[in-house]
């Protein structure tokens, strides 16, 4: 009888504590001994999966910032700390480990690493709970340029559709008027953000050259190995340039496939993703002359505050900068900024308040990025296009283009939108 | 016999939504909350995947397509303005009711392997139509501008704690709703069509008929985690119903059971935990799943719910050794139970 009631306690014992310890975990942050005084930065991303190179570039350029910050005192003497947590790209899981950073991890600020339908998730959470947040990877341009999507503690500090498509439709423009380019294909990948890039940069290249012809359109699927039927049909319509908006892998998966065909011999290549130094180098037998979007460059903009952003990426990454590189650290430059002035008050209201019109020299120096007031994105960012060489630094002759041109077609696209 | 089932199923339901409902309060971190919605949607996707899976021996690789549908047409609706929420979800349910009614008809009549891949090409038709639907669906970036929450019956689910009262209210009365089903002779016909149809044909049982129905039912259920994971993260996305998604119910029902009527929230719970705990330190979470699917599929061979109910109903017998003719049938009668 004794027996029983012992081992009857002893259960119910052992069942409660399973289930204080197995609740209170949730109830308890991970980060074992952090310091009331700490600045807490979350990092939703992608870091897992064929994207992963997203996700990890970018926590380098956030550590990166957050660490330099840390090692110069701080702000106000509070300390800043970093938690990144993996969404897999699945938005649902996006927005769960956002609340997860804010409501479990206690972070004050949140630097939304997601992309695409992921980066809308976050927004719809950081729109509920309050929080500062800055957009870091999403291009597409509806994410800020469209009022509904308007939150006043909600920025992004990313490259933007719009901007790139006024941008290359007025490099490719130029191209095409001096070497007589007149028939044109296209190749992007089968989906919203591949179909919408394409016809955003042939309406720009068409306002800027109307002699531009569009002979075919091809849509291989998204993440497809290959791409041989698609480089075939190219070299049958025999167009004098393709645009492309493949990207990553897939966009590596081409060239190298092209190359083989010999499709760059006859035709020139407009890409908007190939600049990325990692994609530069992951392509065995980079072809010459191909015209390639800015995306990060160590010698451009040649100044000594990109050199030293280079220099210390570097050091704690196992490639050169990315895009979604630049942004983060440039993301994190307008929080530092904003924190600075506010004494360390991590208030999001106030935060955005000094977010809002702010310019940051970092990482590329000159007149430095400027996070717009109007619609909270930034504008003055490196726009250009410029041709590959076969080494480094894989990408030279860059063209820029002016912002007060690029301000000007915005409106009316956003006019046409519906947006303004 | 069936009323006394009945209500010790109300008794038990109303002390789980207690619990439910009392655990938030006494752990007031708003991420346990979250975290219970989380699994409560994706809970009720596997319990009603296992509808198919576990009561019929459908293997449906595509029930995602009624979770996605779920959430668009609730999260239209509601973006509409022109709905309350009950309505939203009533219509809803009724719409994704009538969707599966259509797939159906022309899956079941199919088996096996060919069941399984006709629901896949369904559900990855259904993924492209709301991917190229750009004007409607807002394409891969999923339905923008979230899902407005107006107030009904003194209900606010703006508020993070009403929202979680409401999800777990609707994930009880669902899961109330699949015990019936589980539990009835409807059920039963669904275990004996799943065990030997032609058994069942000679019999008179109209096949057909009977899985179209449990089909419609389990797409409706979907449909209602649908709704709930759309007001957690208040938006819908292609994502929701890729295969993947239906692969993640299938693992959920692998991990917790087939067999036990709650094997596949098991599973839900599990797999959220694992993954919640492991993507906080790394993110080769997809390594550690791995490892935990093979550590099931080698070692347990069945779902760990189920693996332990055997496993008390071996004990059990083993300790009634001496009343052995006793213990024999009251194994058969557990076994008949359980299954």
């Amino acid at each position: 009888m004794t027996k029983t009631t012992k081992g009857i306690s002893r259960r119910r014992v052992l069942k409660g504590a399973g289930a204080m310890a197995g609740l209170a975990a949730f109830g308890a942050p991970h980060i074992a001994g952090a310091q009331a005084k700490v600045i807490k930065i979350g990092l939703p991303t992608i870091l897992s999966g064929r994207v992963a190179i997203l996700g990890t570039s970018s926590r380098f350029a956030v550590q990166l910032a957050f660490n330099q910050i840390n090692e110069a005192g701080g702000i106000n003497g509070r300390k800043f700390e970093v938690v990144d947590r993996d969404s897999k790209g699945r938005p649902d899981e996006a927005a769960k480990v956002t609340r997860d950073l804010i409501n479990n991890d206690g972070c004050d600020i949140i630097v939304d690493g997601e992309a695409s339908s992921g980066s809308f998730a976050v927004h719809e959470v950081v729109r509920d709970l309050g929080i500062l947040c800055l957009h870091t990877c999403s291009e597409t341009s509806s994410l800020t340029a469209d009022p509904k999507q308007f939150s006043k503690n909600v920025f992004r500090c990313a490259r933007q559709g719009i901007h790139d498509a006024v941008a290359g439709g007025s490099y490719a423009a130029k191209i095409a008027k001096e070497k007589g380019l007149k028939k044109w294909a296209t190749c992007s990948p089968d989906y919203a953000y591949g179909r919408d890039n394409t016809a955003e940069f042939l309406q720009y290249a068409k306002v800027f050259e109307p002699s531009i012809e569009v002979v075919d359109q091809l849509w291989p699927k998204l993440f497809a190995p290959d791409y041989t039927e698609s480089i075939t049909k190219l070299m049958q319509v025999k167009p004098q340039a393709v645009y492309s908006a493949l990207w990553g892998g897939d966009l590596v998966a081409f060239i190298e496939q092209s190359n083989l065909y010999r499709l760059f011999q006859n035709t020139a290549y407009f890409s908007g993703g190939l600049g990325d130094p990692p994609i530069l180098t992951a392509i065995k037998n980079l072809p010459q002359g191909l015209n390639t979007a800015y995306r990060y460059n160590n010698g451009f903009p040649s100044s000594p505050e990109n050199t030293a952003f280079c220099d210390a990426y570097v050091k704690v990454a196992p490639h050169e900068p990315t895009n979604w590189a630049w942004q983060n650290y440039a993301a994190s430059q307008f929080i530092i900024e904003a924190l600075r002035r506010t004494n360390g008050n991590t208030d999001s209201s106030a935060l955005a308040k000094e977010i809002s019109g702010m310019t940051v020299k970092k990482p590329f120096g000159g007149a430095g990025i400027t996070m717009r007031d109007s619609d909270h994105t930034i504008i003055n960012y490196p726009v250009a296009w410029g041709k590959t060489v076969s080494k480094s630094p894989w990408v030279v002759d860059y063209v820029d283009t002016e912002w007060s041109k690029i301000v000007e077609l915005e409106k009316e696209w956003k006019k046409e939108k519906g947006y303004a | 016999m069936m009323k006394a089932g009945f209500l010790r199923d109300l008794l038990f339901a109303a002390a789980v939504l207690i619990v439910l409902i009392v655990v938030p309060f006494i752990f007031t971190k708003p991420s346990l909350r979250d975290f219970l919605i989380y699994v409560m949607a994706y809970g009720l996707l596997a319990m009603s995947l296992n509808l198919l899976v576990g009561l019929t021996g459908l293997v449906s690789f595509g029930h995602a397509a009624f979770f996605v549908s779920g959430a668009y047409m609730f999260g239209l609706l509601m973006q509409s303005g022109r709905v309350s929420i009950p309505v939203a979800i009533l219509v809803t349910v009724l719409g994704t009711a009538v969707l599966a009614l259509v797939i159906g008809a022309i899956c079941v009549r199919l088996k096996e392997i060919y069941f399984s891949f006709i629901t896949l090409a369904f559900q990855m038709f259904i993924h492209s139509i709301i991917l190229t639907w750009v004007s409607l669906t807002g394409g891969d970036q999923g339905l923008r501008g979230g899902i407005p929450r107006p107030p009904f019956f003194g209900i606010d689910l703006s508020s993070g704690v009403s929202l979680y009262i409401f999800s777990a209210c609707v994930f009880v009365v669902c899961i109330l709703i699949m015990r019936q089903v589980w539990q009835s002779p409807f059920g039963y016909t669904l275990r004996l069509i799943r065990d030997n149809p032609n058994r069942a044909n000679y019999l008179g049982v109209d096949i057909v008929r009977m899985k179209l129905g449990v089909f419609i039912l389990a797409g409706a259920m979907a449909s209602v985690a649908g709704i709930l994971l759309s007001l957690f993260v208040s938006g819908a996305y292609p994502e929701f119903g890729f295969w993947t998604t239906s692969g993640e119910a299938i693992f959920m029902i692998m991990l917790g059971g087939s067999q036990l009527f709650v094997g596949p929230i098991i599973g839900a719970i599990l797999l959220r935990l694992i993954e919640h705990f492991v993507s906080i330190y790394t993110e080769y979470h997809g390594l550690v799943l791995g490892i935990v699917i093979l550590a099931i599929v080698l070692g347990l061979r069945q779902g760990i719910a189920d693996y332990i109910v055997e496993f008390l109903q071996r004990r059990k017998e083993a300790r009634a050794a001496p009343a052995q003719d006793a213990s024999a049938k009251d194994a058969t009668f557990a076994k008949e139970r359980i299954a």
